[in-house]
């Protein structure tokens, strides 16, 4: 009997013991922090890394759009040997179309909101910090940076989507805003800058977080200012409103007479968790991976341009899918190069086509003053409006090659038929198609 | 010792039992088989009583009874019970081998056995013979291919050290896990995948397909399969709901071999063999008329130069048409007395892939202790440490040009890619990298040390006529290192300054462990009638955890390969910490073994979920009807027919990451670190998948058992399936996990089994199995979506109600266009026995029929113009174009040709072996050897399929997910031939 009781006992104690290891705490995600944490109460450390994260994000995905502007904008072929859709989808050959659920179309689409979405964040987690002690003025400059930094997201993706439009209004993710048209978009994002604007200006001396390497000289609310405003007069002038472009060069970091290279940048490097330049190749790469001029960029240029310097002649001519091409890309020349946000050159360029009739002397100045910067003597050609606007266009693409600039440019003054086709079937885009997953 | 044993007995009897009396009479005798050969340690019961004995080493048993005549049980394992009723109390009993094994036992719950011939379910048994009878298996999930119905067992490469997947019943989930859980000996073992970071390289999950592709191979290929004693294989929530939560996609219970008393036996076994590539694809017979076609005028030159000079090279024969040497060794030893049993077994694995620099070793010891510690504690402790090294090259998807399949692709025979005197790889015009040099420098290593424990005590509490009590008390544990580490040289042609990142060492560590306790209570009660009740309840609790770590440095100094010897570094850490608790309760009737039901619910709760203490419940139930033996069976011809049905239900996990919406990290020059969104919105209220199987059949048994035949049909539906809704990405997130669909499967499974033949001379024992299943989609509440594979434009799988979860859909010149389907349209096997004299033949062929994989390899040799049929035609039916053009003008305009047909048919296993008999034996080797046989086997031999590509059975997204069956240029599959020598002492 005694033994019994003793087994019984026993088994009773260890079940007793099993009941009452069993009540258990809710997990939690061990391998990152949560968003509510972040944006309900804010530290002044929280809003750094929000701001630092939406900074880094900016370059996800960068390489897919600039690839997306430069091959359908035939500035380069894109040559991967193992995803034939950069050289088929996006040159539109044979009876190839712009896929709606392709990578092509979503990643970028889905990157840039993906910034736009912390920006909403940073600026929700700035209104909701009560015990971190932001000072009125380094709120307001928290929302210029978060408003500036959407607008550009949001005028990348419309860039991409041009007639099919954008939302603008996602802060809400149970209630996203519709999608606006080409030109009601390019309104709202205006609206976003000079509301970003504004709040620069009440924005105080100095922003309570770090910018990049790429924002140097740019660091401080008001010169932050000549930032936004330069992406302003882009604005400005793809909507075709010169005014409003040539008052915003003036607020900018506009310089007749400055470098061509001064400006806000993409920065990359090789360090640890940091990411590369993503439209950097070797030169003499193979198929695998090589971005390769499209013949006409050296056969229409200026003898003597000095910028065909961001080509460079391969040993061997490279052949993928029925293109053969004898020239590298060169304008990104290290795996950590910078990529240009927006710089000097490209608000000349824009300070040139803004004066195109209304003021033909300032127009042909900014003209030559890139033209004299790339080795030309100065432009000698018709001074009609047409003709000024084909010499603008002419210089933004040596100028601005590779940087994404050359589809939209060709576009938005009605002359992608312009664009030279490879082989027959191929076809240039206008637009890439709204994701499939927008409903 | 007998005498002394019994007194105790016998006095324990009489403290707990109502005494019976005077035992004044004696019963003895022998106990032999049908050969006339003694059955050691059989057991004999005086009917009706708990008063019984064992017989001895010789068979001889003594048992003091209370009367004459009465009526003694004889049983023994294996062989047919049987009651006599003696008079004298002086017999010799015989009793029959079991036939076809309806007496064997079969877990049914946690803590209990059935009869076979007793189970509602049906349950696939593959014992140790099937298991490694044949021919020795590299894993062990891989020796489970074809061995029993209901299942795809389908290996993900050739790749030396495992990387499978089992799917029982169809497709369990989209999301969550859909492969089984494992348990050995009672404990939870762990069978992760876990990736080597070597997308860092690939940049595979780059161009539109953010999934790991690096090839792991799974934690099950470490268990030793010659070890093993049997396995159960419970394929759905209707035998499996008793495990709960992590059982939905069926269980694979593991039963390791245990002591036998008597005689020290050892086994020692040993096995050379090969392995060769399966099916090479060939290369494209060029002429200088295509060289000019496709490549230019300057490689024609280069072409005829090479062709003048014999330098013309066939470098997929290269890099894959190596003979791996394979060697196994086993030994195996057993032994013990009636207190204390065990067996120990080592095991050596050394194989060398079909590609250089690949291979898998692996070491294994094993020890499994049986311990009565007195008549009511009986103890048992296994325990087994794996120590395994794995080499598996660098294959499969890429977006770099870097792996060996792809850069194989662009190098047509002309071009000159082997190391000159010094050792120095040229660098490879044609592609980013030279496939020999990346073959030869690279190291994609994987390295396992695991520990597996458990200890059971099995406590007798009480017990009289009527009914006896039992409390079964275990613990398991499973520990284990994973280390991987890829290194890729800064020699290499990618890694050069240039254009790479000048060296690169990814080294990863995880530590895992698993925990499980669990307690049980068992209680029988026998009425008079014949009627038995078994009832059963229990807690258990499990710990999962694992610490994972990924280190990717670059820019590395000189050859150095330690993480700190580098110019940048990058860590990644992933923590997992899970806690399961829950209990369960079964109650099985037994009604004189014509009726049996049983009724179960198990309850279990887990920090897996959004609110850990919430409490989940899984019922189950089942009826089986052993027509034969009620009263009014009049058909002596069929003996056996069982009609039966089961229903269970049980769970699945949401997975990692699901619950939380959270931010990872990420870095910027000179704003230092930031927090960035990872695109998965979580939802804290997010439900487990709930799982309802029903399944129903007959087994049938002809002339006495020797012909049987089971059929069984089964539904499965899954609802609250969890599924990645796409978010709108203007939202800020591509996806959240929700609980929005019902996915149904269906199927039939009939095995035949017949022994045609078995006299002394010769004997055949032949089983036909037949299985086919079919899923659906049957409700889903967010808009159909495409998943897995790299988009429509290359054929890509796509949920839809109503249609099948497994279809595959692609651009076509209508729209989107349904190209195939990734189920098969049914699976045969057909598994042979034969023994005459002393030789013995075990064959098992394998037909899969229908089943369609998404083919990018096929893709990616075109667009090299190097694919071995680019030049023929067939393909274009129009006639015009030849099979190479073909395909690529279809890219963009329609999925079809990508999406292939995988049937195949493969003799998996042949093993022809030659037992030397005892006579020779004696004569050479006098009395030491017990046993030797040697023989030939091999495994995939034949191959028959016309899949356009190196195996059928493959899959470039690892084991997961739905996306099996997807290729890009993976490591060729291989066949192997064994030779071996076992002894017996």
């Amino acid at each position: 009997m005694k033994i019994i009781n003793n087994i019984k006992f026993i088994s009773i104690a260890v079940f007793g013991l099993l009941l009452y290891s069993c009540d258990f705490d809710n997990g939690t995600d061990l391998n990152g922090p949560s968003v509510d944490a972040i944006a309900n109460n804010p530290s002044r450390g929280d809003i750094a890394s929000l701001a630092a994260g939406v900074q880094s994000d900016m370059r996800v995905r960068l390489g897919t759009y600039l690839d997306d502007c430069g091959v359908v904008g035939r500035e380069y072929w894109r040559f991967a040997s193992s995803d034939p859709r950069f050289t088929a989808d996006l040159l539109g050959s044979g009876s190839s179309v712009l896929d709606n659920n392709t990578f092509y179309t979503t990643a970028p689409w889905g990157a840039r909101y993906r910034t736009v979405k912390s920006t909403n964040i940073l600026i929700a987690a700035a209104a909701n910090a009560t015990t971190a002690g932001f000072s009125p003025a380094e709120l307001s400059s928290i929302n210029g940076f978060a408003k500036t930094i959407q607008a550009y997201e949001l005028l990348m993706n419309l860039n991409l989507q041009f007639q099919n439009g954008i939302r603008v209004d996602v802060s809400d993710i149970n209630n996203l805003g519709a999608f606006l048209g080409y030109p009601e978009s390019l309104t709202a994002i205006k609206a976003l800058l000079d509301g970003g604007a504004a709040d620069l200006t009440n924005g105080g001396s100095k922003f309570p977080f770090k910018l990049s390497d790429g924002f140097n000289g740019f660091d401080t609310p008001a010169n932050f200012k000549k930032f936004n405003r330069a992406l302003a007069a882009r604005v400005a002038l793809y909507q075709g409103d010169k005014t409003n472009a040539l008052s915003a060069l003036s607020e900018s970091f506009f310089d007749l007479n400055g470098s061509m290279t001064g400006g806000v940048y993409y920065v990359f490097a090789n360090s640890g968790n940091d990411i590369a330049n993503p439209v950097f190749n070797a030169l003499n790469s193979s198929t695998a991976g090589a971005r390769i001029v499209q013949p006409s960029f050296i056969t229409d240029a200026e003898l003597g341009d000095l910028r065909l310097n961001k080509v460079v002649q391969r040993d061997a001519p490279l052949t993928l899918d029925g293109l053969t091409g004898n020239y590298d890309a060169w304008v990104f020349t290290s795996n950590d190069a910078p990529i240009p946000i927006i710089r000097n050159e490209e608000l000349i360029l824009i300070y040139a086509e803004a004066n195109i009739g209304t003021n033909l002397v300032q127009s042909l100045a900014a003209i030559n003053k890139v033209r004299n910067i790339a080795g030309l003597t100065p432009y000698a050609g018709a001074t009609d409006n047409a003709s000024l606007l084909n010499e603008v266009l002419h210089e933004r693409r040596y100028s601005l090659y590779a940087e994404g600039h050359r589809w939209i440019d060709m576009r938005r003054t009605g002359k992608l038929a312009q664009l030279p086709l490879d082989r027959p079937g191929d076809d240039v885009w206008e637009q890439f198609p709204r994701p499939l997953t927008e409903n | 010792m007998k005498t002394k044993l019994f007194i105790k007995r016998a006095f324990l009897f009489f403290l707990f039992m109502i005494p019976l009396g005077l035992l004044a009479q004696t019963a003895k005798g022998r106990i032999i088989d049908t050969k006339g050969n003694a059955i050691p340690f059989a057991t004999i019961v005086e009917k009706g009583t708990s008063n019984g004995t064992t017989a001895d080493d010789n068979g001889n048993f003594n048992l003091k009874v209370s009367k004459l005549p009465t009526t003694l049980d004889i049983s023994s394992l294996g062989y047919v019970s049987k009651s006599v009723t003696t008079t004298t109390g002086e017999e010799t009993i015989t009793l029959q081998e079991e036939n076809v094994g309806l007496d064997e036992v079969v877990l049914s719950g946690l803590a209990s056995n059935v009869k076979r011939a007793n189970l509602a379910n049906t349950v696939a048994t593959v014992s140790s013979k099937d298991l490694v009878g044949a021919t020795p298996p590299q894993t062990l999930d891989g020796a489970l291919a074809g061995k029993f119905t209901g299942a795809v067992v389908s290996s993900n490469s050739g790749a030396p050290g495992g990387g499978l997947s089992i799917k029982l019943r169809g497709v369990t989930s989209i999301n969550s896990n859909s492969q089984p859980l494992y348990i050995i000996d009672g404990i939870y073992l762990d069978n992760s995948s876990i990736a080597g970071g070597l997308n860092v390289v690939s940049a595979a999950a780059a161009g539109g397909s953010a999934s790991n592709q690096d090839n792991p191979s799974n934690r099950i290929a470490d268990i030793n399969p010659d070890d093993i004693e049997n396995i159960e294989i419970l394929k759905g929530a209707s035998a499996a709901a008793i495990y709960g939560s992590r059982a939905a996609a069926g269980v694979i219970i593991i039963t390791t071999k245990k002591g036998k008393a008597g005689d020290t036996k050892v086994d020692v076994s040993q096995s050379f063999g090969f392995n060769e590539v399966i099916n090479l694809q060939g290369t494209r017979p060029f002429t200088e008329a295509s060289v000019l076609q496709f490549f230019g005028a300057g490689n024609v030159a280069l072409f005829n130069a090479a062709k003048a000079s014999g330098q013309l090279h066939d470098y997929e024969k290269e890099l894959y048409g190596e003979k791996g040497f394979i060697t196994n060794t086993n030994v195996g030893i057993s032994g013990g007395n009636e207190k204390t049993t065990f067996y120990t077994g080592f095991t050596h694995n050394d194989e060398d892939g079909i590609v250089k620099n690949t291979g898998f070793v692996k070491s294994s010891a094993r020890i499994n202790i049986d311990h009565k510690i007195n008549d009511f504690i009986k103890v048992s402790i296994t325990s087994n440490y794996i120590t395994s090294k794995a080499d598996r090259g660098f294959f499969n998807n890429d977006n770099t040009g870097t792996t060996i399949g792809v850069s194989l692709v662009g190098t047509p025979p002309w071009a000159q890619l082997f190391p000159d005197a010094n050792g120095v790889y040229p660098n490879n015009p044609f592609g980013a990298s030279n496939p020999l040099q990346t073959r030869d420098l690279v190291t994609n290593n994987e390295k396992v040390n695991r520990f597996i424990t458990g200890g059971s005590a099995d406590i007798s509490i009480y017990r009289d006529d009527h009914s006896d009590l039992k409390a079964i008390v275990k613990t398991g544990l499973d520990y284990y290192t994973f280390a991987t580490r890829a290194i890729f040289p800064k020699d290499l042609q990618f890694e050069s300054v240039n254009g790479g990142d000048n060296g690169v060492s990814v080294q990863g560590t995880t530590e895992n462990k698993n925990t499980s306790y669990s307690a049980f209570l068992v209680h029988n009660y026998r009425t008079d009638n014949n009627v038995n009740y078994k009832t059963q309840a229990g807690l258990t609790k499990e710990t999962f955890s694992r610490n994972s770590i990924l280190s990717t440095a670059k820019d590395l100094i000189g050859s150095e390969t330690n993480l700190d010897q580098a110019g940048s570094l990058q860590v990644e850490q992933t923590r997992l910490d899970q806690k399961d608790a829950g209990f369960f309760a079964q109650e099985e009737v037994n009604f004189k073994d014509q009726f049996i039901a049983t009724l179960g619910i198990r309850g279990d709760k887990s920090t897996n979920n959004g609110d850990a203490n919430e409490v989940f419940y899984y019922p189950k139930t089942s009826l089986a009807l052993n027509l034969h033996n009620f009263d009014f069976w009049k058909f002596d011809k069929i003996s056996q027919f069982k009609v039966r049905a089961a229903y269970g239900e049980s769970g699945n996990f949401a997975p990692n990451g699901a619950l939380y919406t959270s931010f990872g990290s990420t870095t910027i020059g000179g704003a230092g670190l930031g927090i960035t969104l990872n695109g998965v919105l979580g939802d804290l209220n997010i439900k487990p998948e709930q799982q309802k199987e029903f399944e129903t059949g007959f087994d049938l048994g002809l002339m006495s058992n020797k012909v049987n035949l089971s059929f069984t049909w089964y539904k499965k539906q899954v609802d609250d399936l969890i599924l990645n809704a796409s978010t709108e990405p203007s939202s800020g997130f591509t996806s959240k996990f929700v609980n929005a669909g019902k996915l149904q499967n269906t199927g039939v499974e009939i095995g035949l089994n017949i022994e045609a033949f078995d006299t002394k001379d010769f004997k055949w024992n032949s089983s036909v199995n037949f299985w086919t299943n079919d899923s659906k989609i049957t409700r889903l509440d967010i808009p159909a979506f495409n998943l897995g594979a790299f988009g429509a434009t290359l054929g890509t799988f796509r949920i839809e109600q109503g249609k099948s979860a497994t279809q595959i859909v692609g651009i076509s010149e209508t729209g989107l266009k349904v190209h195939g389907d990734a189920e098969a349209d049914f699976q045969m096997s057909f598994n042979n026995n034969l023994v005459y004299k002393d030789f013995e033949l075990s064959f098992l062929w394998h037909w899969k029929q229908g089943g369609d994989n998404v083919n990018l390899s096929t893709l990616l040799f075109d667009l090299n113009g190097t694919t071995h049929d680019f030049d023929a035609k067939g393909l274009d039916p129009s006639g015009t174009l030849t099979n190479g053009p073909y395909r690529t003008s279809r890219l963009g305009v329609s999925a079809d040709v990508f999406v292939q047909d995988a049937s195949y048919l493969r003799l998996r296993e042949v093993g022809l072996s030659y037992n030397i008999p005892k006579v020779k034996l004696e004569r050479w080797f006098g009395k030491s050897i017990s046993g030797a046989k040697l023989g030939f086997s091999g495994h995939n031999l034949i191959n028959i399929f016309k899949y356009n590509s190196y195996d059928p059975e493959v899959s470039n997204f690892g084991s997961n997910g739905i996306s099996t069956g997807v290729e890009v240029l993976p490591f060729p599959s291989s066949k192997r031939f064994m030779f071996h020598l076992t002894a017996n002492f």
